[in-house]
């Protein structure tokens, strides 16, 4: 089935714009939506910055199809996030800040103001293989019921949408709030106002 | 459950009898409370195919979790009954105080059905019990002086539920307000209360305090909420400024301002009735419901009246879409409306279509043309009274038009007259109009947040791929909010993981968002088992053929049409619904739903 002109558009431009500014590498991370009640999906392999109409895959929502021959190879969480989860788009990149603070800490405390404003705070799971689909698919659905992103320790971030721009914006904006904490953090200097301690983040 | 007293009040005006009931947990659980409760109990007592204004059809008041807590915005409280406008399911959202007082007297609804034998008055009174009265000298009084009427008899610190001439009349597109403006606006119900000869419910005193399961938790949410409330610029600054009609220049330059009876989308004109101009001409206040912080209401004042509103759809309605641009007229209008108790969107529809059978020819009547602002009062008059030709347009579009032969001519679907959006532009939006389980309307799914609003994010307002998925969505949420209850307005702070802490807050019980919309799709799926029930099926879910047959002809909508019959498709099928828009035995199981 080929991929409405419109959708392709949609996928060629955030494709473009996470290799572009770093959250994937040439033929890493995977975006997809949820469209006529099935998946859309980038087919595995396929450079994410350079997207080809023939690169986005339809596939089943609710049963798994002939299409994971060519689909994503996440397809699996894509599947799980969408049937546990209210997610009408979902992107999985490599976020460099968001990795790196994972490994160090159990959830990223947003103290930019953007951030406590539009996130609160990023959570982190653990996964037994973070790298496969089987372990991912079961754990970041759970998350993404009350989250709009997760990052898998040491592995990538996952965040839903109502659109595919949406989610890109959970994925920057992530990103974006990680950078800071882990430039804060690199100074050693204390910090002269927390606003998430204000807000008690620690509740939601 | 938490955070409801989990008990209603059924009352048979038959026999003047009273009877609270438990509601069961399971329902509860299944369907919160509100609009969700409302279907679930309407689907269950109402016999097949009751007529809509015989004694036997209910009407159900209800509250949610959420109402006389510290949410914002949880003083909207939900009407359930069968539209006589429709013949379907039909229910509708009010603000005000009514249903926190309501629930301070004790219950978290009321159910009401059989027919007095006088007019008269229903009286919930929290410390001296449930009455009612007879009320033969409010006939023909209009709501302001029947409020006043009220208070001299059961003093100044009560709210009631009202009709006016219009509801007394059966008029078919009557309304139920409370709070002077604040409105059961849509579908006829004012119609149903007038065929009880129930001139008005009144909640007096009462304080029952529900249990919450973890108060400082919800406390902490709610500041967390509050301060998302004071940031977004909607709820922020645009609402309580201009109240609902901020959005009168926003969709007029999209070219999807309805302009005499849809016949245009755009108008240079349509500025002078715009909410800067009643913000500077009008505007005498700002108000809001029980405890909200957005307070998007306005007291104002026109010529030598004063009232509440007008808001965008009114405005709209009595206005542009009658091809009339004098704000005194329209806001005039609209005070009597509320005085009569008129629904004004279905009011100015209606009138839009006589004015366009006028103008083709149908009618003859040369005073009933499109610009006509000095004939408005009166006609608005005649409406609630039925005289004349407005005895007429009081049946409805539908039915008006059917009367010519000119069904076409009718901006409605299932009934219900359409609001201030051209579905031609914005295609999603239309068919949330089709599919909408009471007719016409935006509320339901109102898919134009991301179509006009771009919240949370833009998308092309002419393209199908992805809308079917969408919109059910949004008319699951929709519902879910109904059945809190919270107002829409909220939504454009907060949303479904705001909602889901508040109410694991309330009960204790582990909801998340997906929980939630699951309701949200029970209540949608049950509301159109009901609506099959009563005879309504595929062949309902369709829009005037102007809107699949001819583009606007100017402005930033040009061009465009609705491709219903593809979007209608998917949507059958992403809902689990057969060809025929029947839902299938396996979604149904799935949602636990045992009726069939």
């Amino acid at each position: 089935m080929v991929v409405d002109e419109s959708i392709y558009k949609i996928f060629k431009k955030v494709g473009k714009h996470l290799v572009r500014h770093g959250y994937n590498t040439s033929h890493s991370g995977n975006i997809s939506i949820k469209s006529g009640g099935k998946i859309i999906i980038k087919r595995r392999a396929a450079m994410l910055g350079d997207l080809k109409i023939e690169d986005l895959v339809e596939c089943e929502l609710k049963e798994e199809d002939s299409s994971s021959l060519i689909a994503s190879t996440e397809l699996g969480v894509h599947r799980a996030i969408y049937l546990e989860t209210d997610a009408m788009a979902v992107i999985h990149a490599h976020n460099p800040y968001c990795v790196a603070l994972s490994l160090i800490e159990d959830e990223i405390t947003c103290i930019d103001a953007e951030g406590f404003a539009l996130y609160k705070k990023i959570p982190i799971i653990d996964v037994e293989i973070p790298a496969g689909a089987y372990y991912t698919s079961i754990e970041v659905p759970k998350m993404l019921k009350n989250y709009p992103f997760v990052v898998v320790r040491g592995h990538g971030i996952f965040a839903k949408g109502m659109t595919l721009e949406d989610a890109l914006q959970y994925v920057t904006g992530a990103e974006q709030s990680a950078r800071i904490r882990y430039l804060t953090l690199l100074t050693g200097k204390p910090l002269k106002r927390d606003f998430s301690k204000e807000k008690d983040f620690s509740i939601w | 459950m938490k955070g409801l007293n989990n008990k209603i009040l059924e009352v048979d005006l038959n026999r003047e009898k009273f009877r609270e009931v438990t509601v069961p947990e399971k329902i509860l659980s299944d369907y919160i409370g509100g609009r969700g409760l409302g279907v679930k109990l309407l689907l269950d007592k109402l016999p097949i195919k009751t007529d809509p204004l015989d004694q036997r059809n209910l009407l159900i008041f209800s509250t949610g979790p959420f109402g006389g807590t510290i949410v914002p915005t949880n003083g909207r409280f939900s009407l359930v009954t069968k539209s006589p406008l429709t013949n379907g399911i039909f229910y509708s959202n009010s603000g005000g105080s009514f249903g926190v007082i309501m629930k301070k007297c004790g219950y978290d609804g009321i159910i009401i059905q059989g027919k007095l034998k006088e007019l008269g008055y229903l009286l919930i009174d929290g410390e001296n019990g449930v009455l009612l009265k007879e009320s033969s000298n409010l006939w023909g009084t209009d709501t302001e002086k029947t409020f006043e009427e009220l208070k001299k008899i059961e003093g100044n610190k009560i709210n009631a539920l009202m009709i006016g001439q219009a509801g007394e009349n059966l008029v078919k597109i009557a309304s139920i307000m409370n709070d002077a403006a604040r409105a059961f606006g849509r579908g006829g119900v004012g119609a149903v209360m007038g065929s009880k000869k129930l001139k008005a419910v009144v909640v007096k005193g009462g304080n029952a305090k529900v249990e919450i399961n973890d108060q400082d938790l919800l406390k902490k949410y709610v500041k967390v909420a509050q301060d998302k409330i004071k940031v977004v610029p909607i709820t922020r600054s645009s609402l309580p400024k201009f109240g609902t009609s901020a959005l009168v220049n926003v969709i007029n330059i999209l070219g999807m301002f309805p302009i005499n009876n849809f016949q245009r989308g755009f108008d240079e004109r349509a500025v002078q009735v715009s909410g800067e101009k009643i913000d500077k001409n009008l505007t005498q206040e700002h108000e809001g419901c029980y405890a909200c912080p957005i307070r998007c209401g306005r007291l104002t004042k026109a010529g030598d009246m004063r009232g509440k509103g007008p808001e965008y759809e009114s405005v709209w309605a009595l206005g542009p879409n009658l091809g009339i641009f004098n704000l005194t007229s329209v806001t005039q209008a609209n005070y009597l409306c509320n005085l009569y108790g008129l629904d004004t969107i279905s009011c100015g529809g209606s009138i839009a279509c006589a004015m366009e059978l006028q103008e083709k020819g149908h009618i003859d009547d040369p005073s009933l043309i499109f610009g006509n602002s000095g004939i408005l009062k009166e006609l608005v008059r005649k409406i609630a009274f039925k005289e004349g030709i407005g005895a007429q347009i009081s049946e409805g579009s539908k039915i008006l038009s059917k009367r010519y032969g000119s069904e076409d001519i009718a901006m409605q679907v299932k009934g219900l007259e359409l609001p201030a959006y051209d579905p031609r532009g914005a295609i999603g939006h239309a068919l949330g109009y089709a599919t909408s389980t009471r007719g016409g309307c935006h509320l339901t799914g109102y898919l134009a947040s991301l179509e006009i609003f771009a919240a949370p994010k833009k998308i092309d307002r002419f393209t199908i791929a992805g809308k079917p998925d969408l919109l059910i969505l949004k008319q699951n949420q929709k519902a879910i909010e109904d059945s809190l209850v919270i107002c829409a307005f909220a939504g454009w702070a907060l949303g479904l993981d705001y909602y889901a802490r508040f109410l694991k807050a309330i009960t204790g019980i582990d909801y998340d968002v997906m929980k939630l919309l699951e309701i949200g799709e029970r209540i949608y799926n049950l509301e159109r088992i009901f609506n099959i029930r009563e005879g309504l099926g595929r062949g309902d879910d369709i829009l005037p053929p102007r809107f699949i047959n001819e583009p606007l002809q100017e402005g930033f909508s040009k061009g465009s049409i609705v491709p219903l019959k593809t979007m209608l498709e998917q949507y059958y099928f992403i809902r689990g619904w057969d060809e025929q828009g029947i839902p299938k035995l396996e979604t149904l199981e799935k949602l636990g739903i045992k009726q069939i």
